[in-house]
């Protein structure tokens, strides 16, 4: 075994599990559960760095062969994933002082590396155990009421149903093609044998309850509202982007055919159409969060029926903006003591009197998950439509689009108790953070520019 | 500098006034609107100076800039002025420092926000005329929106966010049915030539099946036809004017529907000329429609803003009669038209605003023999009216006549070829005028003649700076009417250009 290159090529990871050791060797030696936050920040912003390195020397290497692959795509993938997750941090200080909290967030991050880099199921499976494992935790973390603890469980109790999914897929297709390879899938595509179909179908079927498609969105705004801010973040972001990685990762490059087309195509039309529909009716900022996301998760499921370049490219793009965007959001939600109340859609009514700067950039945030130019949420929406009427489904692209006209009323309805609606004399005021302010910048800074100069990165993908 | 620098200065101050204004401290209200004046009155500077120097012997495009945006779809950041573009970029920013200006005693709330949107939706519109890439085009054309959505949704009037919502959903459903067809259009033509490209000099060649674009066409026209508004998708236009302050209102009538108009001068036409030259007796139909359809509804209203509001609807159906009739007349004066209808329907929902302003109304039974109350005011509304019917001399009638004109040349070898639709129609369209007349004059009786009749009184008669305001209206109206050839000539040869596009042929065969 060649460890210099696992030293190498696993340098993310490695970083991730030294900052995980050290908050945890940390809190056995000072006693207490403190200060976890530094060091976490530290070492996601080491690991983001080390995988970005890893995509521009263009690195290739298979320090475990058959499993485990470390290329431009997979190191580019990673430093999405752990980008994102900065912001996250940076809005869970004020909220989340103990140790515990940052150990999961990273062991989830590893997980989703883990995702990224694999080439066999098993791999592929291990990644995305870790990655989610943590998070039901994390939902409870916050016990923020009642109903935290039910959507955790509700949440453990439906993945625990994907996981068995994804195994049984796994299984399925291993006894068809007596092999562990994730090529197995791509190679199941190609034939109409039901055993084949069936594999791929319950695997494609559990990517899809990871990601909250209808109609298997149903845990998604219970458990967003359960958690607090920071974890719904956290999953609609990082984690939502793990599970579209790993279905990037399986699907590969194979065109998607009938019938396996209806799975893919109706379901995330469906997703899109119901997430933007059931959204309206929301009072709660983040359920109304977990409906856009369901809707998303349609977008980026959608980007499949595309072809094989244009997949990574319009995912990828699809990612950081969407990424970006709702952390965004999150980062300038005004918060205060009591979460159930300032959770209400109401509570934002009059923002932008009170405090403009946040008004602000929730609205960007908003139009930009609608999809309106000049934003970068449309260059995102225009990439995956293109490449869905580029494949040849223009029905598909038209109702698509059709859907998303449906999410634009709600974003809007975001906008308009910010800035049109009278403040509620009684909303807490909520005092502005100084973390979730260097959020707030760290999403908008690369997001104007990605406003401004899309092709920059289109072009690198 | 090089002009096309100026060009691009133009494009792109209202940006820098934008980030400006949103970065500036709270509470300095003053300098927030004397700046945004300054940055207004600058832009018209640079365009009075390139609009000297447009030289309208030359075909195609001038002051060029053209980059690569996103390298790997063929998509160019790339602006010029032509000949259909040159005079509405000039009705922009000639409109601009007087929106401002209009909105100062108006606008108390939100002021820093106000004039940062005013600025956002000013570098959306000059984008859109200004625009030579098709996905340029559709993220300035979207991108109008948002300023738009707030300026109504926060300054309007009682039902504001019913109107805003109404207009942005309205807009919208039809931008994504264009933004399909957009898609589909440039996916064509990568196909067919393998190079991907948004140009619109590239989409210009481009050869479909008639069947596709009556398609496509009919995508795009769905959204022009809402921005025009063409009956019967004209009903978030009442809404929109009523409930939007002044300012939105000016903006609305004087820039925003020309939007719709030149859209379909610049893509929706000539990127079809086969379905466009099928669905020509529909959209002549429709225009008529409008003109008529408009002109009584504004008959019958009681708000004075409404009845501007109907008559956009009546006049821009010239433009599109104008567009429609393919006759070289009839295209010099739908663009004529519609530089008019921006200063005439500006300048009257400039005057309303101040009216609105000193009493708090805009019912038309409130007032009465408001000449003897405000003299001046009276005047320069008398002007407007006569220029909204089309009084020689003034620009509504070039506009119009010009229009009527084309439509005629065009209909008569038809009628003598024993096709009589489109006579009738030209016929019918003369009707508007004497409508027209009608529930201006009608206006105008009410509201300044007969016993004085006011909200509250005494009020004060016009102030500097509205009386600034409207002169510089009423000199434009009045230099477009009597010394129509300038425009004109800068717009010959792109009209030109644009009734071949049209009338050329580029699908052999017979049509579906």
């Amino acid at each position: 075994m060649n460890w210099s290159v696992i030293l190498t090529s696993m340098l993310p990871e490695h970083l991730l599990l030294v900052g995980m050791l050290a908050i945890l060797g940390l809190e056995i030696r000072s006693g207490h559960s403190r200060d976890g936050f530094a060091l976490a920040l530290l070492s996601v912003g080491a690991a983001a760095a080390a995988a970005l390195w890893l995509f521009v020397t263009g690195y290739l290497a298979e320090p475990f062969p058959q499993h485990f692959l470390v290329d431009p795509a997979s190191s580019l993938s990673k430093a999405v994933l752990i980008a994102l997750a900065l912001p996250v941090l940076l809005i869970s200080r004020d909220d989340f002082a103990e140790t515990p909290y940052y150990t999961l967030v990273l062991a989830s991050l590893y997980g989703a590396c883990l995702v990224v880099s694999s080439t066999s199921f098993p791999t592929l499976f291990l990644g995305i155990e870790i990655m989610s494992l943590p998070v039901y935790a994390l939902v409870l973390l916050g016990l923020l009421r009642a109903q935290s603890t039910e959507a955790a469980l509700k949440y453990l109790v439906l993945g625990g149903a994907a996981t068995a999914t994804l195994l049984m897929g796994i299984s399925l297709l291993y006894g068809w093609s007596g092999s562990l390879q994730i090529e197995a899938f791509g190679a199941a595509l190609q034939y109409s044998d039901p055993l084949a179909m069936a594999g791929a179908a319950l695997i494609v079927a559990a990517l899809f309850l990871k990601a909250a498609v209808v109609p298997f969105h149903a845990w998604a705004p219970d458990a967003y509202e359960g958690a607090s801010a920071p974890v719904t973040a956290f999953m609609a972001t990082v984690i939502k982007a793990g599970v579209l990685l790993a279905a990037l990762r399986i699907f590969g490059t194979t065109p998607v055919l009938q019938p396996m087309l209806g799975l893919v195509a109706v379901l995330p039309l469906l997703s899109m159409a119901w997430g933007n529909l059931a959204a309206i009716r929301q009072v709660s900022f983040r359920r109304m969060i977990a409906y856009s996301s369901i809707g998303h998760a349609g977008y980026l499921f959608y980007a499949l029926l595309g072809d094989g370049d244009g997949r990574w490219q319009a995912i990828v793009f699809y990612l950081i903006a969407y990424g970006l965007m709702n952390l965004l959001a999150f980062a300038a939600l005004p918060r205060g003591a009591d979460d159930e109340r300032q959770d209400r859609l109401d509570a934002l009514k009059g923002l932008y009197r009170r405090r403009p700067f946040s008004a602000v950039m929730i609205a960007i945030a908003m139009l930009s998950l609608a999809g309106l130019p000049p934003l970068p949420g449309f260059v995102a929406k225009f990439l995956v439509f293109k490449n869905v009427l580029a494949a040849g489904h223009t029905m598909y692209a038209v109702a698509g689009l059709v859907a998303s006209y449906l999410g634009i009323y709600f974003y809007l309805r975001v906008i308009q108790y910010m800035f049109m609606a009278e403040q509620d004399p009684a909303a807490a005021h909520g005092s502005p953070r100084r973390y979730a302010l260097a959020a707030s910048l760290l999403c908008l800074v690369p997001a104007v520019l990605l406003m401004f100069f899309p092709g920059w990165l289109i072009d690198r993908l | 500098m090089a002009d096309s620098t100026i060009l691009n200065l133009v494009l792109w101050l209202p940006v820098l006034g934008m980030v400006a204004l949103l970065l500036s401290p709270r509470g300095n209200d003053s300098a927030v609107r004397g700046m945004t004046l300054g940055v207004m009155l600058l832009q018209l500077a640079l365009t009075a100076w390139l609009y000297r120097r447009f030289d309208g012997s030359v075909p195609g495009l001038q002051f060029e800039t053209r980059v690569p945006w996103i390298g790997d779809w063929g998509v160019y950041y790339h602006i010029g002025l032509d000949g259909l573009n040159v005079l509405l970029v000039a009705l922009t920013a000639f409109l601009g420092p007087l929106v401002v200006a209009g909105a100062f005693s108006a606008i108390q709330k939100s002021v820093k926000l106000f004039y940062a949107m005013v600025f956002f939706i000013q570098f959306a519109m000059l984008g859109t005329f200004l625009a030579q890439d098709l996905f340029l085009f559709y993220v300035f054309w979207e991108a109008m929106l948002i300023p738009m959505f707030l300026i109504i949704g926060i300054w309007g009037g009682e039902r504001r966010i019913y109107a805003t919502l109404k207009f942005v959903l309205y807009t919208a459903f039809g931008s994504i049915l264009m933004l399909a067809a957009v898609i589909y259009l440039v996916y064509a033509l990568s196909q067919s030539t393998g190079v991907p490209s948004f140009a619109f000099a590239d989409l210009y060649q481009h050869e479909l099946p008639v069947g596709v674009q009556g398609w496509l066409l009919a995508a795009f026209a769905l959204s022009f036809a809402i921005k025009v508004p063409m009956v019967p998708l004209h009903t978030w236009l009442p809404d929109a004017h009523v409930e939007a302050p002044t300012a939105g209102s000016v903006i609305l009538a004087g820039v925003l529907l020309k939007m719709g108009t030149y859209g379909f001068m610049k893509l929706g036409f000539p990127l079809f000329p086969d379905a466009t030259r099928l669905f020509t007796p529909a959209l002549m139909i429709l225009s008529v429609v409008s003109i008529i359809y408009g002109a009584c509804l504004a008959l019958v209203q009681t708000d004075i803003k409404k009845i501007i509001a109907y008559s956009s609807i009546s006049h821009l159906g010239y433009v599109m009669l104008g567009l429609v009739s393919l006759d070289l007349l009839g295209i010099q004066g739908a663009i004529i038209q519609m530089v008019s209808h921006g200063l005439v329907a500006g300048g009257l929902f400039m005057m309303v605003g101040m009216i609105y302003e000193r009493c708090h109304t805009r019912e038309l039974a409130a007032f009465g023999g408001l000449a003897k109350l405000l003299p001046v005011y009276s005047v320069f509304f008398m002007i407007l009216t006569l220029a909204s019917i089309g009084l020689p001399t003034t620009s509504g009638f070039t506009g119009e006549f010009m229009v009527l004109m084309g439509a005629f040349n065009a209909a008569w070898p038809q009628f003598q070829a024993g096709d009589s639709l489109p006579l009738v129609l030209a016929v019918s369209a003369v009707a508007g005028v004497v409508l027209g007349a009608l529930y201006m004059l009608w206006l105008a009786q009410r509201l300044l003649f007969g016993a004085v009749k006011a909200p509250h009184q005494p009020f004060t008669d016009l102030v500097a700076r509205e009386k600034a305001i409207l002169l510089a209206f009423v000199v434009a109206i009045f230099a477009l009417g009597l010394f129509p050839q300038g425009p004109l000539a800068k717009t010959e040869l792109a009209a030109r250009d644009y009734q071949q596009r049209v009338l050329a042929s580029r699908v052999e065969g017979p049509t579906p």
